[in-house]
This record gives structure tokens, C-alpha cells and sequence, in this order.
């Protein structure tokens, strides 16, 4: 492996690298070696053209740009000296000359690569006292994001993006020279599945989404790293929080995973935590008929009693649990335990399906499928049929994904069932066949993991408290198993000694817990499920 | 279709003659203005199904060059070339003086759509300056009579 | 049709005979036995080797050793390798390869044909800027005839040797004259310069291993060919052989194209075969090699032209074009006129070309109209400075050598518009 030195520090670098691919590969680029960029990005073909990360290498009498020269062993590169300090501010004082500089208006403030690099690089005052380029604003580029030309530094990441990564290619430059401003083509929106990624990539405030415009200021948010639940791709993001509330996605870099990228429909479904139609409050059905809000105690405890009572009388066979592949892994692992404690043999876990693409998007719109079958719950199907031959009186259910066409359809096979629990976090039809409903967390709401598509083990970490009174389905099933006198459940509930306790009892999850899990997930050891699934 | 058989099939032998398709794409935006006089949305869009590629790849080509155009022209382009070896020799007073004989402010067109009054920048006939370029053709060594003359005997 | 230049030398010796043109013209003079030599009595590494001998330069601007360049193409390489002969002449002042193209057009051909067998080139792109209609026509013109002769085409002159020519028309893009940039347009995309490494040598045209040379380039070699290195050799100087035409506009008697050998003073074309200036103005600066080039001033025309010569003055011998500015000239109209062309012509990919060229014509247009301030000289020509050795290609250094010249040769121009608040040379030309 070559061998090279920046700033005096000894590098070991891979073959065939750049000198910012290097140092990214390190994890030292804007990381303790500063090299300014704004063309390059670790994801999209080298462009070459902002000029910005040029440095010294010895030997070479031109300054070199850092993102398009390799690596050669015996390099020797300086990134912080004098020359190329002057050759940095050289081009940021260019790029601001024709920039509007309206910070004060600007919703990429506080996350604005024009304003880092200009505080960290840039002359103190800008000496040109030309007009600047008169250009269109709020441009509508297509559903999902505007456009200020002026603002625009013209580094073609967006350009590069749509043909590279969704290979749409909806944008372009048109014209030359100072002149030059990407367009679309007439009639050709910016409208593809991953769009919202140019918001991310645009260095400056040319490109934001209509969704999170003028929300909020960034410097307000916090960064919660997570996972999305969109899909079974589980694609590692940042959960901007502010005031408890959560105000947008951003795709976390992950390689594993999802490179730096996250589909919309991902990226927009942060809109689930706060819905209008999030469950709010427990309820039991009263002899009328009518649901009637409870606290957690009156529900298990008409729960338990409604259950027992079918034990005692037709056995634990009749008692079917439909797993949703929306809960954790430690959820999951608890309610596995319950129906064994209990029991129940009928079982099996309902996962949407819907369009998949070869870049992130998955079959499975849930996180958790792989988690939930490695975890012994077969296909829902087995527990529908028994449904529907009779050979079920009642049914608790996590989460709603048993309503889909091919399943149950609706909530009317489950009509007639003696008993029919349902955790879940949003309202559907299952409630009007519900005798008991606990409103359980969503995902950004609790501690836990999910197992992706590529069998990778992710951390979420509540990024905001639920804002009415809910409850992990791990937690209830608990709390049920402790009212129900089942062996091994006295009621407790604690994510992190649950995955404990998963990891002791299935290799596949062996070693890992949810510290040694990190922010970046780990890979699960292949088990006979995985085996068998493949 | 608005690109016409006949210019249809030039282009067809325009690609023949490139290792690679797209090499015949700017023989191919030449043609489709010579019948169309400049590069209209429905023309990208057919150009982009004969070489492959988005029309939007078209557009970023078209507008990338002075000689295309992407919106209708006049019937005759005049240039005068005001870089500096014409503009020694007096080709923005000639230039002043076209806009004036013919009414407009370059660049920009008669009213008629006749003429349009551009300047240009180097074409190459620094010798005997001043000149412009009407549409294909090279009128050098000018003076203001001469090139009046020319202008007016531009048909409609 | 051009005339004749004023003076002529082995390149434009016939250029006055009518049918020279034609192909039956052109071998009327000896034409294309340089070739048939060439392809029947030499290898290709002992064209190279007269080629380099001869110490041709490329004529197209940077003045880059010829032979050396062929070298550089790939021997042990199955793909197919091509030649571009670079006719996309744009810079402001020259005008000698529209001669060649419309008078010498076959000339030409006969070059690419050897340059062709010594590099083992299959087919050659001949870019022609869109705006030379009549020339372009004229090399097709040619083109048929050669291929009707067997000249080019499968078996060129019978030896079994192949070789195809295509005429590709450029679209107005100063930027398709850098031969990057004119690979691009060649491939039927924008004109943007591209990085290198890799060189085209190795990923050219196409993706091909290509050669890029200028007209008047390859128009000299036959004569090399025909009549020896050493011949060559006996015009110009030891560094810079051969002649080249040089083409002299602006504020002289007679405008015009000469074929001179390099090393010939500036001064001698100026005064002696341009005639001077006019009405017994005096000289007060001459852009030497195209507007890229910096200007000199009248104390410094002495100067032979050639590279080895200019470069000691801080300029270069370019394309030859030659732009006399007498007495009158205002320096910042003609840095206006140059800025101008240089931000209209900028591909706009690096951040310093793009903002910078446009950044300098804003200064230079305020300093001009009267409303500039001495700092905006200061600052003028650090933009310059921070436009050079930064870019994928040379275009931003072309843009500022110049007002870098200007400002180093005639800064009392500006600096007098900025104290009267106005352009203190009424008799200058318009703007």
C-alpha cells in the first residue's frame, strides 16, 4: 500500500485512491485535514471544476486539485501552507462575487458550505463592487424542491446525481461561461424517487425542499442518528429535533447501507411520528360495544382476563399473534417468548410489500421483516388461514399489516373472534374489531434494532418522547405475559437486557447488544432461518 | 415528426460516419436549423430518440454554442465583428450605423423578422476588417455604403 | 476566396494559382508525392524521426514539438487511433488557417496523410469552426477528390494503407480550439476542456489514442517530407524552424497575411511589410501571437518571432497574429474589448475562469466609463493573478495574460481614467 505524508503526518493509503478519497477512506477529511470542497463528493464522479481543494505536492510545480490527483507512494502533500491558503481564498472570494449573499433570508444558513468555508477560508471583506448576476428565484423545479439560481455555485453535484444515482438526468447547464445555469428541460420536472437528495448535496441555498423551507433554523436542530422504517432497506438518517418534535430526515452517511442517500418517500415519512392518526390513548370495549379510553392497568387487565379465560376453556391453541415487522428486534424477541410462555403455536408476521428498485428502495416497507422471521415468525398467511377454517378465538395483533389484500383484507375475518388485541401506533380498521388497543411507540420514539434487508443489525435511539402516553410493544407484551402469571415475565421491561438476552439466546444475534451495536449497525451472523430463507 | 425524411436520412449519414452515435449530433443540430431555423422543444426531443440521449443533453449542447439556437429566429443572422482587430479599424461605428439603417438595437431583430443585427465575436478576418458574417457568407473590407447595400438586398 | 498572402514562402507559394485548390492543381506543383514517398519509402518511426529533426513546432499556439507529439501515440495498442487536425481557428488576430483551408486545402490532406502513416492513425476528424462555411466546403471539397483518387480510403495510393477523413463543423465556441474542448464537440457535447491526465495520446477522441495538431502544422509537413530536415532548417532560427504566416491587423497600411520565417523581427512585419501605421501615427503597443498573448510596447518591437525571443519579454509567439495599436488607442478600451470576448467565450466549468473573466470586464467596463477607483487596478490585476495555473485548461490563463500585459506595459491608461474620471483618449476607437 503507498505510503504518503500530508501535513507532515504519515498516511497508509489504498491503491488507485485520490488524495480526498484517501483521506475520507481515513476518516480525516474535514476531520482533522482540512481540505475544502465543493464539486468533489465521495459519492458522484470526480468533476474537478470548483477548484477549491487544490494542494501543494512536492514535486509538481502547479497546485494539484486534491479530488482528481492519485495517491503515489512517497507523496508528499501540504494542504495548509501559504500558497494554497492564498489559491483557497482566491476561489472562495471568486464565488461570492456574483453571490446574492442573503444569509439573513436563506434557509441553508447554519448548514451553508458557502458560509463555513468563507468564515474558515475566506477574505474578510468581498472587494467587488460590481452588480451581481441577476438570475430566477424560487424556481418550481418539480414537486419536491425549489431553486435560487443566484445562490447557485454551479458545482454540478445535482447535475451529476440525477445521472449517476437515479440515472434520471432531469437537470443540466445550459449556456457557458458566467452565463451557465442549470435547467430542466420544458416539461421535464425534477421528479424522481431520490430528488430530495440534490437538497442534501447542494453545497449552498440553491436547492431546498419545499417540505422543510422555512421550517425551522438548522442551528435549532438536533442530530439524532437513526434508521428509517420506510422499507426493509433501513437506510441510516439523522433525525433533525427540535422542541420534541422531529422536523425532517437527512440521509446519514452510511457505505453498508445507503452510501449518503435515502429515498423521498423515506425521507417524507418522518411525517408518521407526529400524525394526526397516531393512537393517543388506551381503550377497552365496553359492553355496549363502544371503545372506551382506559389506562395501561385496565387494559392488560381486561387483556389477561380475556385471554385466561379462553385458556381455560379451549386451551392456548386458540390464541394466534400476528407480529408486525415495524417493532424491534427486543419487541419482538419479548412477544416470541409470551406466545411460547403461553403456548400458542399459531403465529406469523405481516409485512407490506410494495415497489423496489435496484438503488435503496426495498419489497418489504417495514424494517424489521428479516429481524422478525430470524426471530421464528413465519408468514401471516398460516395465521390467517387458521382464522379463517375456525381454529382461532382470538388474535393479538402488533401493528395493522395484516389488513393488506392477500391477508385479511379488512378487519371483517377478525369480526367474530371471542378476543382481538391490538398494539399499535396508528389508528386503522383493526379497531373496530378491537376489544382491547395500547398505543405503542414508533420507531423514533424508543430504544431498539432492527435487522435491514442485507441482514445488518441497527440501532434506533428515541430521538423525541411520545407526546401522548404510549408504550414499546415489548414493554406491554411484558406487562401482559406478568399479568397472565407466565413463567419467565414479571412484568419489566428493559430494550438493553432484552438484547442481552436475545443475543445469549440466538447465535445469530451473538455479541451484539445495543452499545457494541454504534451508530453505524453491524452485520448479523447467518443462522439456519437465513439459511433457509435463502 | 417535425424533423422531414429527407433531413431525417442526412442525419442517418451523418452517424455513419462517427465511430459513436453522438459524434453526428452537432452535424445533425446543423441540419435540423437549417430546415427549422433554430432547435424548437419537439426537434430536441426528436433528436434525443435518434442519438439516444435525454433532450435535455440536446438543450445543453444547443445552448452552449453561439451558432444554435433554441428559440425562432430571424430570416437572416448578420454579424458584425467587434473584437479588438475590428474594432481598430472601425467596425463599432459600422455597427452603430447598420443599427440605425435598419431600426433595431443589436443585437436584436427587424420588426419584420427579416434581419437580425448581432455583433460576433473573432471570425477569423482580422486582415480586412471590417466585416461581418450574413448568414453563411463573409463580407470584408467594409465601409458603411457597401454594407447597407448588402443589407438591403436581403429578401424577406 | 482569400487572396495571397503578400509574401509568400514554400507554404503559400502557389496559393496565387488558381486551380491549386483542385486537386489536379495541386499536383500540378509536386503535390502528394511527399505522401506517396512517405507511405512507400519510409517507416513510420523515420517519419517521426524527420518530423523531429526538423524541429516543427505546433502552430496552433502552445508551439509544442510535432514529432515528439506523434510519438506519444500508443505502438502496442489494438484500438483504433486517430488524428484531429484542429481548423477551429478563433483567436482573435489570427486568420492563416482559413487560408490554408480555402487556398490549401489539399496541402493539408497530403500532411494528415503522413502524419496518418507515421502514427498509424485509421481515420482523421477535421474540426472546422462553424462560422468558415467556405472554407469547410472547400476541404470537403478536397476531401471527395482525394477519396475519388484513391488518396484516401482503404487502400490509399495502393499500398494497402487505410485511411478515412471526416469534416465535422464546429458551432461558434472559442473554448473547441483547446483541443480538449474540441475533443468534446468532436463527441457531440459541450466544448468543456477535459482534465488531464489522461492526455489524448491515451484516451483521445472517442476514447480513442488520438493526435491533435493544427492546419498550418500539418501543412508543413510534406515540404518536410519532400525536401529534408535540414532544408527546413534553413528558416527561422535554431529553436523555432520554418516559416509561418503571420497575420497583421489593426493600425497598419496593409492588413494582411505573410509568410515569414520565425525569428523575423516584429518590427520588420510591422514596418516594413504590414507598411507601419497609417497618417504617421506612431505606434504605441502590438499584441504579438493572437489576444491571448500579452502586449508589447512600441520600445520592445525589435524582438525576433519566435518563442525563445518572446518569452524573454513576457510574451509569446501564439498564433501569429499580430494586432498593431497606434498612438490613439485607449489600452483599457482594448482590455474592455478583450475582457469581454474572454468572459463570453469561457466554458464556465472552474470557478476561477468563470467568475474571474467575468469579474475583470466589470472592472475593466467601470474603470472605463469613468467610475473606477485606483484600488480597482489593484484588484484587477490580482484577479488576474488568481485565474492563472489554477484551471482545467489554459483559457483562464489566456484571459489574463493579457490584461496582464496591459496593466504591466500601460497602466498609466488606467490610472488616468481614474484620476479625469473619464477616457482620456477621445481619438481612440469607439466602444
Amino acid at each position: 500500500m503507498p505510503k504518503i505524508t500530508i501535513d507532515g503526518n504519515e498516511l497508509e493509503v489504498a491503491e488507485g485512491r485520490t488524495i480526498l478519497q484517501a483521506l475520507d477512506d481515513a476518516g480525516l477529511l474535514m476531520n482533522g485535514i482540512d481540505i475544502p470542497h465543493y464539486c468533489w463528493h465521495p459519492k458522484l464522479p470526480v468533476d474537478g471544476s470548483c477548484r477549491l481543494c487544490q494542494v501543494e505536492v512536492e514535486g509538481i510545480p502547479k497546485l494539484q486539485i486534491a479530488c482528481d490527483t492519485p495517491v503515489r507512494d512517497g507523496m508528499v502533500v501540504h494542504t495548509q501552507n501559504e500558497r494554497v491558503k492564498q489559491a483557497r481564498e482566491g476561489v472562495m472570494e471568486l464565488l461570492l462575487v456574483n453571490h446574492p449573499l442573503d444569509c439573513p433570508i436563506c434557509d441553508q444558513a447554519g448548514e451553508c458550505k458557502l458560509q463555513d468555508y468563507t468564515y474558515d477560508y475566506g477574505v474578510q471583506a468581498s472587494r467587488s463592487k460590481e452588480p451581481r448576476r441577476a438570475l430566477k428565484k424560487n424556481v418550481d423545479l418539480g414537486p419536491t424542491i425549489v431553486f435560487d439560481q443566484e445562490r447557485c455555485i454551479l458545482c454540478r453535484r445535482c447535475v451529476r446525481f440525477c445521472r449517476e444515482i437515479p440515472k434520471t438526468g432531469e437537470l443540466a447547464i445550459f449556456n457557458r461561461g458566467d452565463h451557465s445555469v442549470i435547467e430542466t428541460f420544458p416539461g421535464t420536472p425534477l421528479d424522481n424517487p431520490y430528488s430530495m437528495n440534490v437538497a442534501d448535496i447542494c453545497p449552498v441555498g440553491a436547492l431546498t425542499t419545499k417540505d422543510f423551507r422555512f421550517k425551522i433554523r438548522v442551528w435549532f436542530l438536533e442530530d439524532v442518528p437513526g434508521i428509517c422504517t420506510g422499507c426493509s432497506n433501513g437506510c441510516n438518517i439523522h433525525l433533525g429535533v427540535a422542541n420534541n418534535k422531529v422536523y425532517r430526515y437527512v440521509p446519514r452517511r452510511n457505505d453498508a447501507v445507503n452510501d449518503t442517500w435515502i429515498c423521498d418517500a423515506g425521507r417524507m415519512s418522518y411525517r408518521r411520528i407526529g400524525a394526526p392518526d397516531r393512537l393517543r390513548e388506551c381503550a377497552v370495549r365496553d359492553e355496549s360495544g363502544r371503545l372506551e379510553p382506559v389506562g395501561l392497568d385496565r387494559a392488560i387487565e381486561v387483556a389477561a382476563s380475556r385471554l385466561r379465560r379462553l385458556v381455560d376453556s379451549k386451551g392456548p391453541g386458540v390464541i394466534a399473534g400476528l407480529a408486525s415487522a415495524h417493532a424491534t428486534n427486543e419487541d419482538l424477541f419479548t412477544f416470541r417468548r409470551f406466545l411460547a410462555a403461553l403456548g400458542s403455536e399459531t403465529h406469523g408476521v405481516a409485512v407490506v410489500r410494495g415497489e423496489a428498485d435496484d438503488l435503496l428502495i426495498k419489497e418489504e416497507k417495514a424494517p424489521n421483516a428479516v429481524g422478525a422471521r430470524e426471530l421464528g415468525f413465519g408468514d401471516a398467511r398460516t395465521v390467517v388461514d387458521r382464522i379463517g377454517s375456525g381454529g382461532v378465538d382470538a388474535v393479538i395483533a402488533l401493528g395493522n399489516d395484516a389488513l393488506q389484500e392477500g391477508l385479511l383484507g379488512s378487519e371483517e375475518p377478525l369480526a367474530n373472534l371471542d378476543t382481538v388485541i391490538v398494539l399499535d401506533t396508528h389508528a386503522s380498521e383493526l379497531q373496530r374489531v378491537a376489544h382491547v388497543i395500547v398505543p405503542v411507540r414508533h420507531a423514533a420514539e424508543k430504544l431498539g434494532t432492527f435487522v435491514n434487508a442485507a441482514r445488518r443489525v441497527q440501532r434506533v435511539v428515541p430521538a423525541v418522547e411520545s407526546v401522548w402516553e404510549t408504550y414499546s410493544d415489548g414493554e406491554v407484551i411484558a406487562k401482559l405475559g406478568a399479568a397472565l402469571g407466565l413463567e419467565g415475565f414479571d412484568g419489566s421491561y428493559d430494550a438493553r437486557q432484552v438484547a442481552r438476552d436475545l443475543a445469549a439466546a440466538n447465535p445469530a444475534f451473538a455479541g451484539i447488544d445495543l452499545d457494541s451495536v454504534g451508530d453505524a449497525g453491524r452485520p448479523l451472523a447467518d443462522s439456519a432461518a437465513s439459511k433457509a430463507e435463502r | 415528426m417535425v424533423i422531414s425524411d429527407e433531413t431525417r436520412s442526412k442525419i442517418d449519414e451523418a452517424i455513419s460516419k462517427y465511430p459513436v452515435k453522438r459524434g453526428a449530433l452537432l452535424p445533425a443540430v446543423h441540419l435540423v436549423q437549417a430546415d427549422h431555423g433554430h432547435v424548437s422543444k419537439e426537434c430536441a426531443v426528436e433528436l434525443a430518440e435518434i442519438f439516444e440521449i435525454l433532450p435535455i443533453q440536446v438543450m445543453e449542447v444547443v445552448t452552449f454554442y453561439n451558432m444554435f439556437f433554441d428559440s425562432p429566429q430571424a430570416k437572416h443572422h448578420v454579424y458584425v465583428c467587434t473584437n479588438l482587430p475590428c474594432s481598430l479599424r472601425g467596425s463599432r461605428s459600422l455597427l452603430s450605423q447598420l443599427e440605425s439603417h435598419l431600426g433595431v438595437t443589436a443585437p436584436g431583430e427587424t420588426a419584420d423578422g427579416r434581419i437580425f443585427l448581432g455583433h460576433e465575436e473573432c471570425l477569423g478576418a482580422c486582415g480586412y476588417a471590417p466585416m461581418m458574417r450574413v448568414d453563411d457568407e463573409y463580407h470584408e473590407d467594409l465601409d458603411v455604403e457597401k454594407a447597407k447595400r448588402i443589407l438591403d438586398s436581403l429578401g424577406k | 476566396m482569400l487572396e495571397s498572402p503578400y509574401v509568400t514562402q514554400y507554404l503559400t507559394e502557389h496559393f496565387a494559382e488558381a486551380d491549386y485548390p483542385t486537386l489536379k492543381g495541386y499536383e500540378r506543383f509536386g503535390g502528394y508525392a511527399a505522401a506517396r514517398k512517405a507511405l512507400t519509402e519510409m517507416t513510420p518511426d523515420e517519419v517521426i524521426e524527420v518530423v523531429k529533426t526538423a524541429g516543427l513546432q505546433g502552430r496552433g499556439g502552445a508551439g509544442f514539438p510535432a514529432g515528439m507529439k506523434w510519438s506519444f501515440m500508443p505502438k502496442e495498442d489494438d484500438r483504433p487511433k486517430y488524428l484531429v487536425c484542429n481548423a477551429d481557428e478563433s483567436e482573435p488576430g489570427s486568420f492563416k488557417d482559413r487560408i490554408l483551408l480555402e487556398r490549401g486545402a489539399h496541402q493539408m490532406l497530403e500532411g494528415i496523410l503522413i502524419a496518418a502513416w507515421a502514427t498509424g492513425a485509421c481515420a482523421t476528424f477535421i474540426y472546422i469552426r462553424g462560422e468558415y462555411a467556405f472554407p469547410a466546403a472547400q476541404v470537403e471539397r478536397a476531401v471527395a477528390e482525394a477519396y475519388a483518387k484513391g488518396y484516401l480510403g482503404d487502400n490509399v495510393m495502393g499500398t494497402g494503407f487505410r485511411h478515412d477523413v471526416r469534416v465535422t463543423r464546429g458551432a461558434g465556441a472559442y473554448i473547441c480550439g483547446e483541443e480538449t474542448g474540441l475533443l468534446e464537440s468532436l463527441e457531440g457535447k459541450k466544448g468543456q476542456p477535459r482534465k488531464k491526465p489522461p492526455f489524448p495520446a491515451q484516451y483521445g477522441a472517442f476514447g480513442m489514442p488520438t493526435t491533435v495538431n493544427n492546419v498550418e502544422t500539418f501543412s508543413h509537413v510534406p515540404h518536410i517530407i519532400a525536401k529534408g530536415a535540414n532544408w527546413f532548417r534553413s528558416f527561422g532560427t535554431e529553436k523555432s524552424p520554418g516559416t509561418t504566416i503571420f497575420g497583421v491587423s489593426g493600425h497598419v497600411v496593409r492588413p494582411g497575411l505573410y509568410e515569414l520565417p520565425l525569428g523575423t523581427p516584429l518590427s520588420e512585419i510591422v514596418f516594413e511589410h504590414a507598411g507601419g501605421v497609417p497618417g504617421g501615427r506612431k505606434v504605441k503597443g502590438v499584441i504579438p501571437g493572437g489576444m491571448s498573448m500579452p502586449i508589447l510596447p512600441a520600445g520592445q518591437l525589435d524582438v525576433p518571432m519566435a518563442n525563445e525571443f518572446l518569452r524573454e519579454q513576457k510574451t509569446m509567439l501564439g498564433t501569429g497574429g499580430v494586432m498593431v495599436m497606434d498612438e490613439t488607442t485607449c489600452m483599457v478600451r482594448a482590455a474592455s474589448v478583450i475582457s469581454y470576448f474572454f468572459r463570453d467565450e469561457s466554458c464556465g466549468q472552474c470557478t476561477q475562469c468563470r467568475e474571474g473573466t467575468g469579474w475583470m470586464n466589470k472592472i475593466i467596463e467601470r474603470i472605463e466609463r469613468g467610475a473606477g477607483e485606483e484600488a480597482d487596478i489593484e484588484v484587477l490585476g490580482d484577479v488576474a493573478g488568481k485565474m492563472e495555473a489554477k484551471t482545467i485548461c489554459a483559457f483562464a490563463d489566456a484571459a489574463a495574460w493579457p490584461i496582464q500585459g496591459l496593466l504591466r506595459h500601460f497602466r498609466d491608461d488606467f490610472v488616468e481614467h481614474v484620476r479625469q474620471r473619464k477616457c482620456p483618449f477621445p481619438g481612440s476607437f469607439e466602444l
